[in-house]
Parts: C-alpha cells; sequence; structure tokens
C-alpha cells in the first residue's frame, strides 16, 4: 500500500503537467500571499523571489552544468547598476530591465570564455576575481555609479496605471520567479539540459556523443549570469538605494548556499534554498551579533545532514524507480540506427604518435569497411587504446591520416563523433546521474542541440532509444540511475547509446572485459548485427574467443606496431603473434630445479572471498592459499578477476565479504598500509613508481614500515641484483624506461622483506628481452626462498616459474594444479587465445 | 542587570515570524498602555565595525537604564531592540522594515555607516517614523530634501568636519598643499566631497587623495605618492586600525608630516597599535571621557562600570563619541517622546522641535532640533584632542 | 620610491606566499583545500596575542603554543568539515570551510574582543634604512621567514620519510598506501601544517599590522589568488606567486594610486589563467580516456 502511494507519488513528481501546476500554485500562493500580508514580509517575499531568480539561475550552471561560481554577485551588481544608471538617466524601467538582463547576459559571455578554459579552484579563483573587479569597478567608477554612497532616488516603475511600490514589485518578482522556474522546467527537459548535465557527469562521454562541452556549458553561464542581472534589475527599484556595500562577496556564497543546501539539479530546490538563506536569517534577526555565527553553524549542520540538498533528501526518501522496461520498437535495426551520410570506408593511414619521447603507436594503417568487424588486438600496451583514442579525436596524431568522408585526423572529439564516428570505453563512462534512458536521449541528436528551450526529446526519438536498448537486450527499468547499473548492462547501455548518434563508425574499446560467457557469445550476436546494417565496427578486445569469432579482419599490434594483419585464421597462426601473446617461445623461462616441498601451513590464504563494484561481484567464492617459499601463478582472461583479486588481498579493495588470513591474521577488514605493516608487499599493476621521488626514494619508501633498516647494504644487495637500477639511483623514477620501472617496482617490495611478495601483470608492456631478465629474477627469488604470488598474461612463463597455479574465469577458481600439469592443459591456450573456428 | 535580553526575544519572536510566514499575521497589534515603547537600533553588531556598534548600545542602554529608573516615558518603559545589518545597506533597510512593520518601534536609531543609513532614510520618511541617528555622518542624511523629514543626528557632520580639519591645517600648521589619506569606504568618500570643498572655498590645491583599504598593511606606497607631490599636511579619514596603519608606515618613512585627522582613532587602542607616532595626530572630536570639564564624563563613566562589568576603565569605552553621541540622542529622544505625549511618528517629530534644553554628555542642549536645523551639533562642538598615554586629551 | 615599494610588497608578498603555501599542502595530497584559511591565518595571531600578551608567557613558549592550536585547528577542520565531505565524494567541503571559517571569525569576535589589539615585537619598533628606504626589521624577515619555510618544506619532503610519504601519496595514492603509508594520516597531517603555515603568516604580519577576529578573510582571498596564480601543484610557484602579487599591488598603489590597486591585481589573475589555465608554475596531468 505505502509502496503503491510512493509510486504513485512518484510517478506524478516526474509528471511535467505537474511541475508546471506547481509552479503556477506556487506563483499564485506567492502573490496573493504578497496582496494580503503587507507590510515588512511583502518585502521579504520580494527578497525571496530576487534571490530565487539568482538561484534558479545557479541551478542551471551548478545543478545542471556542474559548474561554480563564487562570482554571481557581481552579475546581480551589474543588474541592479545597470536598472539604476538607466532609470536614473530617464529610460523607463521596463526598457532598462531587459537592457540589465542582456548586459548580464554579454558579460556573462564575455567571462565564460576565459573562464571556462579552466576548472575546479582555478575556475572558482576567476569568478572570485571577477565579483572583486566588478564591485571595485563600482567604486572607483564613480561618475556612472556614484561610489561608495551609491545611487538613490530611483524613479518608481509604472505600468498598468498603477505604480509599483513593494506590493507590485513583491508581484513582479514573484512572476519572473515563476517564469525562471518554468524556464529551468523547460530547459532541463530538453536536449540541451540533457547535454548540460551530460557535460557535467562526464565531458569525455559527452564529447563522444557530439556534444561540444565548451558551448553546452557557455550557455549554462550565459543563462545564469543574465538570470542574476535580471535579479539585480528587479532589487534596484524595490530598495530604491544602492551602493558596493549593498553587494558583499558573500553574498555570491549565500546564494550558491540556496542552491546547494535546497537540492541542486531539483526543480524546486532553489524554492527552499531561499527559505533557508533569505527567511531564515529574518527569523533569526533577533539574535542580533549572534546572528552570523548562528548561521555559519547551521550552513554546516546543513550541509553535513544533507549534502545533497533538502530536496535531494526527500526524493531520495519519497521517490521510487519507474519499473517500466524497454519496449522493442518491431522496428528494424537498420531503421532504428538510421546511419547518417552515405556508406564510407573508414580508412586509417601511417597514424603515429608519441607521448613524452615513447612511440605509443607508429604507422599504424587499417580500413575499417562498412559491414565488417575490424579487430586491433595485442597485449597490453600495444597502442590499441591510443589508436582508438586517435580515430575518437582524443588524441591529435603526430603524423598520419583518418579519413572517412574528409580527414578527420586533429578533429576534437565531438566532431569526430559528429562525422559519424560513435565509441565505448575500456570503462564504461556512462552519464551516471541521468537514466537509463536519458543516456540514450542525449545522443539523440548528435550534438545538434536545436533551440536552448526547445521541446524535450520526442515521443518517437523515445521509442527510438527504448528500440535500441531492447536490441542491445538490456532489460532493466529505463528510469534506472546510471550509476546503479550492474556491470553487464553497462556495457549494454554505453552500446546503444553509440548507436543512438546513427553511427557509420562503431568503436568499441574491450567490450567483453568483464562480461560472463554467455554475455559474451551475446555481444559476439550483438556486434554482427550492428555491422550487417552496414556501420563499420571496429574492436578493440582481449578475449581471444570473441575476437576469433566474430571478426572479418584482424590487426595486430604490439609495441605501438603493426605486426601482423588479416583473417582470424591467418592471424591465429602467425609466429610473430603468438610470440607476443604467449611470451617468446624462444625463452622458456627458468623451472624449480627440484620439484617444491615445503610444509603446507598457507603464508597467505583466502577463503570464500567476494569482492565487486557496486551491485555486480567481480570475485565470487575464491579460495586460494600460498605457502611458505612456494611460488604460485594466478592464470585466466582480462578481466577475469586476477587484479581485483590482487588489490582485494592486499587491502586496497575494500569492503570485501569472505576471509583472507595472512599468517593466521584475518586481514579481509584490514586496510592497505596495515597489511603492508603485516608483510604484504603487492607490486601493483602498471608498476606505479612514485614518478617524482628518485629511485632510491622510491626503494627506501619501500621499507616505510621496517625499523630496522640498513639502508646502505640492502639497497646495495638490490642494486646488484638489479644492475640497470645502479646508474639511476639518483634520477627521479618518472624518466626510467618501462622494464626498469618493474625492476624498480619488485626492488621497492622486495626491501620490505615481506613475508610474501605479489605480483600483478609484472611482463606488462615490456619488451621480450626485458621480460627474460625480470622472469630470471623472479625465478631467482624463488630459489631464495621469497614466497610469491604472481598474476602474469604471459601464461606459459608465468607457469614455467611457477610451483602451482589457479585459473580465473569470470571471478571464479574453474581450474587448479601444479604448473607442470597446467602447462600440459589446452584449455589454458584457450583461455588466452580463443578455441579456432 | 542587562537592558537588552536576547534570549527571552528568540523563542517569541520565532513563533511570530512562523506565525506571519503562514500569512497568518496580518497587521501589527496597537501597542498596550502598559507595553514597553520600543526604541529600535540598526548598527553593525558584528564584523570589524562591531565595537562601533558595541558603543552605540551601550550608550543607548545607560540612557534607557536612567530614565526607566526615572519611571520611563509617559508611564511607559523604554525596551531596546536592536538589529545587525552587517554593513550592508540592503539588510539595513530590511532591518528598518522589521523593527517598524513588525516590532511596531516608536523610534529608529541607527546607521553607522553613512550607505545604510542612506537607504533607510526615505523609507522612514515615506513611513513616518523618527530615525535618529548616532554616528554616519554623511551630509544628505539629515538633509535629505523630505518634507516632512523625520531624520535627526546627534553626531558629526562631514560637511562641518571638513571644514574644521581645513581651517585646523591652515591656522597652526600653515598647510599649503595638505593630502588626503582616507578609508576606502563611504565614510571616506563623503569626507573626501567635504575636504575638496573646504579646500576650495580657501582657494587651496590639494597634493593628492590616496585611499587605504580597511586591510592595509602598509600604506608607504600611497603616502610616497603625496609626499613626492609636495604634501606639507595629511588629512587621515580613517578608522583606528587603518590610521595606525598610516602612522605605522609614515615612522617607517621616516617622514614628519603633521596628520589632522577625523575622529577614526578615537578608539582607546590607538597609542598601542600606532605606535610612538600615536601623540602626534591632531584628531577631531564631539567628546572625550578623559580631560572633560563637564562633570558628566566622570559620572557616566562610573555609571557605565556598574553597567557594563567588563568595563575597567576610560580604554574601554571605546570609541567615546559613540557612547555619548547615543546616549544624548537617546535623552533627546525621551523628551520628544515626552513632548509628543504619544507614539505617533508626527508628533514626535514636532516633540523634538519642541526641546528647550537637555544637559548632556557632551554639551548643554538649547533648541537642538528646529525644522530646519536636524543636526543636534554644529560647528562649535568639535574640539581637536591628542592621544597622551593612551588617553584623548583636548589641546589648549 | 621603487626601493621603499618592493619592500612593502615583498613583506606583504611573502605572507601571501606562506599562506598560499597552506594551500598548496592541502592541495597537493588531497585535492581539496580549506578555505577559511584567513581566519585560520587571524587564529594564530589571536592565540599569538592570549598566551603571549594576555596571559604574558614568553613569547617563544606563546609562539609554540599559539601554532600548536593551530595544527589542532587543522586537523579538526579535516576531520569534522572536509572528510565528511570527501568520503561521499562531494565537493561540498568547499562551502563546509567557507562556514568554518565564518564561524571561527564570528566565535573569536566575541572572546576576543571587537577591537583590534596590537602584538609588540622589537622587530617592529623602530625602522631601520636600507637602500636609502625605511622598513622594519621584521618586514624584511618575512620574505626570510618565508622563502626559509618553502625551503624546510622542500627539504621535508625531500629528506625526509614522512615528507616523501606524503610526496607519495601526491603521486600515487594507492602505491603509498602499498608500502605502508597511512594515507590518511598524511592528509589530516597536511592539513595541520597547512593551518600552521597560516598561524606563521598571522604571527609574522601582527606586529606589523594588528590583532582582530576580521584581519584574515581579505588575505585568505588574496592568498588564494596567489595560489592559483603561481598554479597550486608547485610549493615554490605558489610562493614566487605570493610574492609577485605583493609586489604587483605595491607597485601599483605606488605608480597608478591606489584606486586601482585591486582592479589590476585581480584582472592580473584573470589574465593569467587566460594564457596559462593551470598558473604560471602548475602543471596538468595528462587526459586520460
Amino acid at each position: 500500500m505505502i509502496l503503491s502511494l510512493r509510486s504513485r507519488l512518484s510517478r506524478m513528481v516526474k509528471d511535467p503537467r505537474v511541475a508546471i501546476a506547481t509552479i503556477a500554485l506556487l506563483t499564485l500562493v506567492s502573490i496573493i500571499l504578497a496582496t494580503q500580508i503587507g507590510g515588512y514580509f511583502v518585502f521579504i517575499l520580494a527578497l525571496m523571489a530576487i534571490n530565487l531568480c539568482v538561484g534558479v539561475g545557479l541551478n542551471i550552471l551548478l545543478g545542471l552544468s556542474g559548474q561554480i561560481s563564487f562570482g554571481h554577485v557581481g552579475f546581480f551588481l551589474i543588474g541592479a547598476y545597470a536598472v539604476g544608471i538607466a532609470t536614473l538617466a530617464g529610460w523607463s524601467f521596463w526598457i532598462a530591465l531587459p537592457m540589465a538582463t542582456l548586459l548580464g547576459a554579454v558579460t556573462g559571455g564575455l567571462l565564460a570564455l576565459p573562464a571556462l578554459r579552466v576548472s575546479g579552484p582555478y575556475l572558482a579563483m576567476m569568478t572570485i576575481a571577477f565579483a572583486f573587479i566588478v564591485e571595485h569597478g563600482a567604486i572607483e567608477w564613480r561618475d556612472l555609479t556614484g561610489g561608495q554612497n551609491g545611487l538613490m532616488g530611483f524613479p518608481v516603475p509604472e505600468a498598468f496605471g498603477r505604480v509599483f511600490f513593494e506590493m507590485e514589485m513583491a508581484i513582479l518578482a514573484i512572476l519572473f520567479a515563476g517564469l525562471s522556474l518554468v524556464l529551468y522546467h523547460v530547459l532541463a527537459r530538453g536536449h540541451w539540459g540533457l547535454a548540460m548535465r551530460a557535460v557535467s557527469d562526464s565531458e569525455v562521454a559527452a564529447q563522444s556523443v557530439g556534444i561540444d562541452p565548451l558551448r553546452v556549458k557557455t550557455l549554462a553561464f550565459v543563462l545564469s549570469a543574465a538570470l542574476a542581472a535580471l535579479a539585480g534589475g528587479l532589487f534596484t527599484p524595490l530598495q530604491g538605494f544602492i551602493s558596493p556595500g549593498s553587494f558583499p562577496f558573500f553574498q555570491s556564497i549565500l546564494f550558491l548556499l540556496a542552491v546547494v543546501v535546497g537540492g541542486s539539479r531539483t526543480l524546486l530546490g532553489p524554492v527552499l534554498g531561499v527559505l533557508v538563506t533569505v527567511l531564515l536569517p529574518e527569523l533569526l534577526s533577533g539574535l542580533a551579533e549572534y546572528r552570523l555565527l548562528f548561521f555559519g553553524g547551521l550552513m554546516l549542520g546543513v550541509l553535513l545532514a544533507a549534502p545533497r540538498g533538502i530536496m535531494g533528501l526527500l526524493q531520495r526518501v519519497l521517490i521510487v524507480e519507474d519499473p517500466k522496461t524497454a519496449v522493442a520498437s518491431g522496428m528494424p535495426l537498420s531503421e532504428l540506427v538510421g546511419r547518417q551520410g552515405a556508406e564510407v570506408d573508414l580508412a586509417v593511414s601511417n597514424l603515429s604518435i608519441s607521448f613524452g619521447g615513447v612511440r605509443a603507436a607508429q604507422d599504424v594503417s587499417f580500413t575499417a569497411e562498412p559491414g565488417r568487424i575490424t579487430s586491433i588486438i595485442g597485449p597490453n600496451g600495444a597502442g590499441k587504446t591510443t589508436v582508438l583514442n586517435m580515430v575518437g579525436g582524443f588524441y591529435v596524431p603526430d603524423s598520419g591520416t583518418i579519413r572517412l568522408d574528409h580527414d578527420l585526423a586533429g578533429k576534437t572529439a565531438w566532431a569526430a563523433a559528429r562525422a559519424g564516428i560513435a565509441r565505448t570505453y575500456q570503462t564504461t563512462q556512462l552519464f551516471e546521474q541521468l537514466s537509463v534512458i536519458d543516456n540514450l536521449l542525449t545522443a539523440d541528436r548528435a550534438g545538434a542541440l536545436g533551440m536552448p528551450f526547445g521541446p524535450p526529446p520526442s515521443d518517437a526519438a523515445r521509442s527510438r532509444a527504448e528500440g535500441l536498448l531492447a536490441f542491445v537486450g538490456y532489460d532493466g527499468p529505463l528510469d534506472r540511475e546510471a550509476a546503479a547499473l550492474p556491470h553487464v548492462d553497462r556495457r549494454l547501455v554505453e552500446i546503444a547509446r553509440a548507436l543512438a548518434t546513427r553511427p557509420r563508425v562503431l568503436l568499441l574499446d574491450e567490450p567483453a572485459a568483464g562480461l560472463s560467457q554467455s554475455d559474451k557469445e551475446q555481444l559476439a550476436l550483438l556486434l554482427r548485427q550492428i555491422a550487417e546494417v552496414g556501420i563499420a565496427v571496429v574492436l578493440v578486445e582481449h578475449d581471444m574467443g570473441l575476437v576469433m569469432g566474430v571478426s572479418d579482419d584482424i590487426l595486430v599490434l604490439d609495441a605501438g606496431t603493426p605486426i601482423a594483419h588479416g583473417t582470424p585464421v591467418a592471424v591465429r597462426n602467425d609466429p610473430a603473434v603468438l610470440r607476443a601473446y604467449l611470451g617468446d617461445n624462444d625463452y622458456p623461462g627458468r623451472p624449480r630445479t627440484a620439484p617444491w616441498t615445503g610444509e603446507r601451513v598457507a603464508v597467505l590464504g583466502a577463503h570464500k572471498l567476494v569482492a565487486g563494484y557496486g551491485a555486480a561481484p567481480v570475485l565470487q567464492q575464491i579460495d586460494i592459499s600460498v605457502d611458505p617459499a612456494e611460488t604460485v601463478a594466478i592464470l585466466g582472461a582480462n578481466g577475469a578477476g586476477k587484479s581485483t583479486l590482487m588489490r582485494a588481498l592486499a587491502g586496497l579493495h575494500r569492503p570485501v565479504e569472505g576471509s583472507v588470513l595472512l599468517d593466521d591474521a584475518e586481514i579481509s577488514g584490514t586496510e592497505a598500509h596495515e597489511i603492508a605493516a603485516h608483510g604484504l608487499a603487492l607490486v601493483p599493476e602498471g608498476r606505479q613508481v612514485f614518478p617524482e621521488l628518485s629511485v632510491r626514494d622510491n626503494i627506501l619508501l619501500g621499507a616505510f614500515t621496517r625499523k630496522d633498516l640498513d639502508a646502505d647494504r640492502e639497497i646495495e644487495a638490490l642494486l646488484t641484483r638489479f644492475p640497470r637500477l645502479r646508474d639511476r639511483i639518483d634520477m627521479p623514477a618518472g624518466v626510467l624506461s618501462g622494464g626498469e620501472q618493474q625492476m624498480l617496482a619488485v626492488a621497492r617490495g622486495l626491501i620490505a622483506k615481506p613475508r610474501i611478495l605479489l605480483l600483478d601483470e609484472p611482463s606488462l608492456g615490456l619488451a621480450p628481452a626485458m621480460v627474460r631478465e625480470l622472469f630470471d629474477t623472479l625465478a631467482d627469488l624463488r630459489d631464495e626462498g621469497v614466497t610469491i604470488l604472481l598474476v602474469d598474461q604471459m601464461a606459459t612463463l608465468a607457469l614455467a616459474i611457477s610451483d602451482r597455479a589457479y585459473v580465473l574465469e569470470n571471478g571464479e577458481v574453474v581450474k587448479t594444479g601444479t604448473a607442470s600439469d597446467l602447462s600440459r592443459d589446452t584449455d589454458v591456450e584457450q583461455a588466452y587465445l580463443g578455441a579456432a573456428e | 542587570m542587562k537592558a537588552y535580553g536576547i534570549r527571552s526575544h528568540i523563542s517569541r519572536r520565532i513563533a511570530l515570524a512562523g506565525m506571519a510566514a503562514a500569512g497568518i499575521l496580518a497587521g501589527i497589534s496597537p501597542a498596550q498602555a502598559a507595553d514597553p515603547i520600543k526604541i529600535g537600533l540598526i548598527a553593525s553588531l558584528s564584523g570589524p565595525s562591531a565595537k562601533s556598534g558595541e558603543a552605540i548600545t551601550r550608550g543607548m542602554t545607560l540612557a534607557i537604564t536612567e530614565i526607566n529608573e526615572a519611571g520611563g516615558v509617559l508611564g511607559r518603559p523604554l525596551e531596546l531592540i536592536r538589529r545587525d545589518d552587517e554593513a550592508n545597506p540592503g539588510k539595513g533597510l530590511i532591518a528598518a522594515r522589521e523593527l517598524i512593520q513588525r516590532e511596531g518601534v516608536t523610534v529608529l536609531f541607527g546607521g553607522l555607516q553613512t550607505p545604510v543609513s542612506l537607504a533607510i532614510v526615505p523609507y522612514v520618511n515615506q513611513i513616518q517614523v523618527p530615525f535618529m541617528g548616532p554616528w554616519a555622518a554623511g551630509t544628505p542624511i539629515t538633509k535629505n530634501g523630505a518634507d516632512p523629514n523625520y531624520v535627526f543626528r546627534v553626531s558629526a557632520v562631514d560637511e562641518i568636519v571638513g571644514v574644521a580639519l581645513v581651517d585646523r591645517a591652515v591656522s597652526v600648521h600653515n598647510a599649503q598643499k595638505p593630502g588626503l589619506v582616507l578609508i576606502n569606504n563611504p565614510w571616506g568618500e563623503s569626507n573626501e566631497k567635504a575636504l575638496i570643498a573646504a579646500l576650495a572655498a580657501k582657494g587651496m590645491p590639494n597634493a593628492g587623495i590616496e585611499k587605504v583599504e580597511a586591510k592595509d598593511v602598509d600604506v608607504v606606497p600611497q603616502l610616497t605618492r603625496l609626499k613626492e607631490a609636495g604634501a606639507d599636511t595629511i588629512f587621515m579619514v580613517a578608522n583606528v586600525g587603518p590610521s595606525a596603519q598610516v602612522m605605522k608606515s609614515l615612522e617607517r618613512m621616516g617622514w614628519d608630516v603633521p596628520v589632522v585627522s577625523h575622529w577614526g582613532p578615537a578608539g582607546g587602542r590607538f597609542s598601542e597599535l600606532a605606535g610612538p607616532r600615536a601623540k602626534t595626530v591632531e584628531m577631531i572630536q564631539t567628546f572625550t571621557f578623559s580631560g572633560n570639564d563637564n562633570p558628566k564624563a566622570d559620572e557616566k563613566l562610573a555609571a557605565l562600570k556598574a553597567l557594563f562589568p567588563e568595563i575597567e576603565s576610560a580604554a574601554d569605552v571605546t570609541p567615546a563619541v559613540g557612547i555619548a553621541n547615543a546616549y544624548d540622542a537617546m535623552h533627546l529622544t525621551a523628551l520628544a517622546i515626552a513632548n509628543a505625549e504619544s507614539t505617533d511618528g508626527p508628533a514626535i517629530r514636532e516633540g523634538f522641535y519642541a526641546i528647550e534644553s537637555y544637559e548632556g554628555m557632551i554639551k548643554t542642549y538649547e533648541k537642538p532640533f528646529t525644522p530646519e536645523q536636524h543636526d543636534a551639533l554644529g560647528p562649535n562642538d568639535y574640539v581637536f584632542t591628542r592621544f597622551i598615554d593612551g588617553e584623548i586629551i583636548p589641546i589648549e | 620610491m621603487i626601493a621603499s615599494t618592493l619592500i612593502t610588497g615583498l613583506g606583504l608578498g611573502a605572507m601571501y606566499g606562506l599562506l598560499a603555501l597552506g594551500f598548496h599542502v592541502t592541495y597537493a595530497v588531497s585535492k581539496t583545500v580549506n578555505f577559511s584559511q584567513g581566519s585560520s591565518m587571524m587564529f594564530g595571531a589571536v592565540m599569538g596575542y592570549t598566551f603571549g600578551v594576555t596571559l604574558g608567557w614568553p613569547m617563544p613558549l606563546a609562539i609554540l603554543a599559539a601554532l600548536t592550536c593551530c595544527a589542532v585547528l587543522g586537523l579538526a577542520i579535516e576531520r569534522f568539515v572536509v572528510r565528511p565531505f570527501v568520503q561521499r565524494g562531494s565537493d561540498l567541503w568547499l562551502m563546509a570551510t567557507v562556514a568554518a571559517g565564518i564561524m571561527l571569525e564570528n566565535i573569536v569576535l566575541f572572546t576576543f574582543g571587537k577591537e583590534p589589539r596590537s602584538l609588540p615585537s622589537g622587530w617592529a619598533d623602530e625602522a631601520i634604512e636600507v637602500f636609502g628606504a625605511g622598513a622594519y626589521p621584521l618586514q624584511l624577515a618575512i620574505p626570510v621567514v618565508g622563502v626559509g619555510i618553502a625551503l624546510l618544506l622542500t627539504l621535508v619532503q625531500t629528506r625526509t620519510k614522512i615528507g616523501k610519504a606524503m610526496l607519495a601519496t601526491v603521486q600515487r595514492p594507492d602505491a603509498a598506501r602499498l608500502v605502508g603509508v597511512n594515507t590518511r594520516t598524511v592528509i589530516a597531517a597536511s592539513f595541520a601544517i597547512s593551518t600552521v603555515f597560516a598561524g606563521i603568516a598571522g604571527l609574522l604580519i601582527a606586529p606589523l599590522f594588528n590583532v582582530s577576529a576580521s584581519m584574515g578573510t581579505i588575505f585568505g582571498i588574496k592568498a588564494f589568488a596567489a595560489a592559483i596564480l603561481g598554479g597550486i601543484t608547485s610549493a615554490w610557484g605558489v610562493v614566487i606567486a605570493g610574492v609577485l602579487y605583493g609586489c604587483i599591488e605595491a607597485l601599483t598603489t605606488a605608480y597608478l594610486g591606489s584606486s586601482y590597486t585591486q582592479i589590476v591585481s585581480f584582472s592580473m589573475v584573470i589574465l593569467v589563467l587566460v594564457t596559462v589555465p593551470n598558473g604560471l608554475f602548475g602543471t596538468a596531468g595528462l587526459k586520460r580516456v
């Protein structure tokens, strides 16, 4: 009963007619109040309405577009003075007010030009500086502004045969406030509002659906500045006196506070906000000198109690999700996707880029034809994502061309998206605070957003979005916030969103990562269908089963350079490819001379370990153990959960369920730094050396928790083990090559004298010679009795130096055994290279 | 005993306001005969000017205590209700509306800053409630062109101070080309106008107009400009803090130039803050507790000590002018209400004109207000003073 | 005139730099700043006055006690005003620290008093002559202390285990935890250091200026401007920018007149950010997708 009441209420709240009716009712009630209560409260009501105008403007800026401004009192001042000066010069108030609003908008646009190039504290400072410049301008431009002692004696506005005293001014302000709320409502529901929310959630993703973030943010800035100036224009005749002292910097903070406390990105948040920032101080006026103190405390309290604002809190309590799911539209996919322009090949030629001297991609060429799936594969660090980033417009290539209709190299990401290149990301980039359906609707116009206060996305757009969601197989509620989606759904929604831009080319970056086998099969089917409607699909993927199954052409990269190109069968049998993946066959790794015969008393053990991100568990009931002086490998394809397991064991991933024992001490609830002190050292994926610290300092930090360090002797010992580091001991670690950084990371782990050393993908991105050196070192360590738990892509090598191994698939241990048994197991190879068709 | 109970007000006021916000309260209930007569005060009670707000509060509280002990006015006690304007004219106007329309105060006091007063003036003239200024010195506050005019003042007037400062500089220091150092706020700006006008009247040039910010640590760059422009005297208009910084900077520069000052440094801490140069400043005052022939000065200091235990010496009763202005203004207002025999605004206005004589802290007032003259203090009520051992002593 | 003006600018600018260094320390470690930095500065001066003058403790002891109070304040701000928001991934620590500053200022107003007081110092009694211009010894000492502290910070960061742990926290938070650094403690410590810097700035400027509840606000804003101007990620950058900001203020006042000071200096901030969006010495991370 209560639930149904809540869901009915939720549906009501979301009904646009209800919103408009609420605004109308609020406006009407306020007007009636204004005509009835008289005196002081009319004045307060007018002030609240004026503050509400500013608040709604800031809600557009902060709530919708995610930008902050501490300078809005500047726009307020500009509006107030513009009306004051103009009416004193004999202009009619009714002309002065729109002119003041326009002046605010223009100033806002001018400030936005530099301001929106920066973000975070830089943007905050820019707006603070603006507020101070405006304030001091008003003080110093005395001929115009009257200086410190301000302006007064403004003619009283008149209209409809009425003189506008405070009651009339209050009604006028209330009408404008109501109007600004309607404006917000229309804007927020329309394409521009969607785009603003999208930009605020993820500028990267917004660009990839064709939205130019700068334009969207500028509009938000201009609109909010205009509303602040309008409010200032209403303030002048109401007050009858303005001076710089009426616009203290603190007022900017109060304006912001109104939005934050009421609940940003909600229609009625600013309404509640002005109750707190305008009415409440009045109720507290009896506190006299203690008012500000009390208000400061109250402000802090409210922020702590309701960080999403009062409306945010109410919504969380009152609103339930609409369970409606996507309905297949019955339209064929070709119609749902409705490609833009003619079918053209995507021709990439000789693309190169380097970062800080490192060549990340070199002379990469390929052609992606409509209707075909072109895959780019290669070991980690081969430069696959870098190539996608260049094609998608996120990196500017040093040389080469990307031709669709014309050359797109160096064009922005949103321009690439508008030209018809859609993409998904390795880590999904959804608009987290938008619902699933809204995620798709942002892409509907591919950046061509139309007029700012245009109609909301049409029913046709909605049913197309639903059709796409149904097509990709998303069967959850349309209304669900993207942040709450499980992993698989995130992938699906992201693909649907890319399709919603009506692409000609679809770039997919590891779409199968983290998917179960059956999900992968679904995905393969999906990709084929997408290609069949004439889209050129470019797939970067680690899962070889998927790649081999769906691809028409495969390009293999290694260390930024193409090493093979051809059909799946050809590529699969190419020795260069096998070498790149399974490791250098010339170097088999050095096994133990005699089998390990230690005591089975686990140094580290996990029992029924479950861990995940949000709702989706990545690890399911993992049981592993490592015994003293043993070397154990964990194998599995990308996305199988290997890194998550390492992070969970080391305490970086919290919370986890189940138990983790380190030397019989339960550490599943312990934090990473304490686990480190207990004697577990993880050499993390990507090495993670401290780039600006010297090699020596990096090593020494490894001994952070040790009290008995003999620094000179132990560093000397490590340098003997890693001779490459000796010459570089005083260089910043950031300038080291990948292999050297890996050595350093291992050295940093070793100096802790750990009970167990965990290594996460140590061979990742290393040249073959380096890999050999590294694995020799690991074998030495093993022979010296160091306990090791190793995760590595190079399965053959990892098995060669290990005593035992676990095979992980989809977060579960699917196989375990001695290394020699597993190395003869064909299933293991299959996990990496996929089955041949 | 404190005359202004804060706590007792809060709950009642919040309840009232809540009702009002809901639209229930439609008007102001007429005062009952036994009810106190409410006197409103709007001033900066927090922030940098809080000390002056406190001085006005103390002066008014002392006067109200005396009046109430003597049986009140029209048989009713006086009650002080205070509001903080945060030095913001907008807030000041809201507070004025609230005090008059909701609290129903009979007379409104207030305005530390001239703009706050200017924002309130049109409103009180329109709603016909007397507005008494114990501090803000801007000329147009009382000369506001309204008829009838409800604004009265017992304080300095910048126009007159300007003339007095220039006279002093010329007659004592033989100034030819004085420089101006003004605080960058409305008060400074208002005095800029007054001083320039006074200099113009004598046909004198100025060496330059420099501004100091309230938080300027070092004023050497400004003073160097004046020195290089050939200033032979400095007119200083700033509160105690920035005034002290001006003196410290002069000391640093080693520039021995006469300084003729508005009453800003009057805080008791000026000697402490400004260092050795403090004693060289010649400062205009309407009232000092020290070196004062008027027996009321010592008597009231004792009374203040009794009323406010935190006051230990004359150094704690600062700024003295704020206390004295507010004290005299409150007594004059009480006389006006008594003359009016009612709490009706227009009647009280006439009541002010009907005051014949009153022996105050600053002076003995004889017919202080007329329809043409709403300022109770005139050119003869200023004295020049100096800081001697931390006390403000009139110069012979 | 130029010597005298530069002395003014250096003294003031070094103080901005010190305050700005406080912004840098917390931002570098946690990407948050304490917007009540100005109030922290005031707190340092007020506590110094309370211990040294009101209670009559010997000055070195009073300074030590005042700075200890500042450190505690910093820890409290981090724990109760910043961390609750950071944990929820919210940016509202920004508004919350502003609120904390307002509260602190008003609490001091009603406890310490409403009047400015003077903190005596033998270094600010008599002016000495330097390059033909008068200067208080303390004025010359502030840049020395400012640079000294920046140097000390650099030394601590580069030479001590704790300092390196702080740098490590900035550069690779996860890796820092993996070697046993309690990054939460490091962040809390950075707030304590930040407020101590503010306290030192307050104690240094107080004898030249005065001690009052409202003394810090505008300094806090200007120091933030300096921090942004220098590029908040660079310790030396913010100190240099602070000195630059102070000198530009003094030079504008001396050559264009005080009416233009605020307009010129704040316009400069905007202009610099237009040209170099990460500040003069700041760095931006590589855009990753």
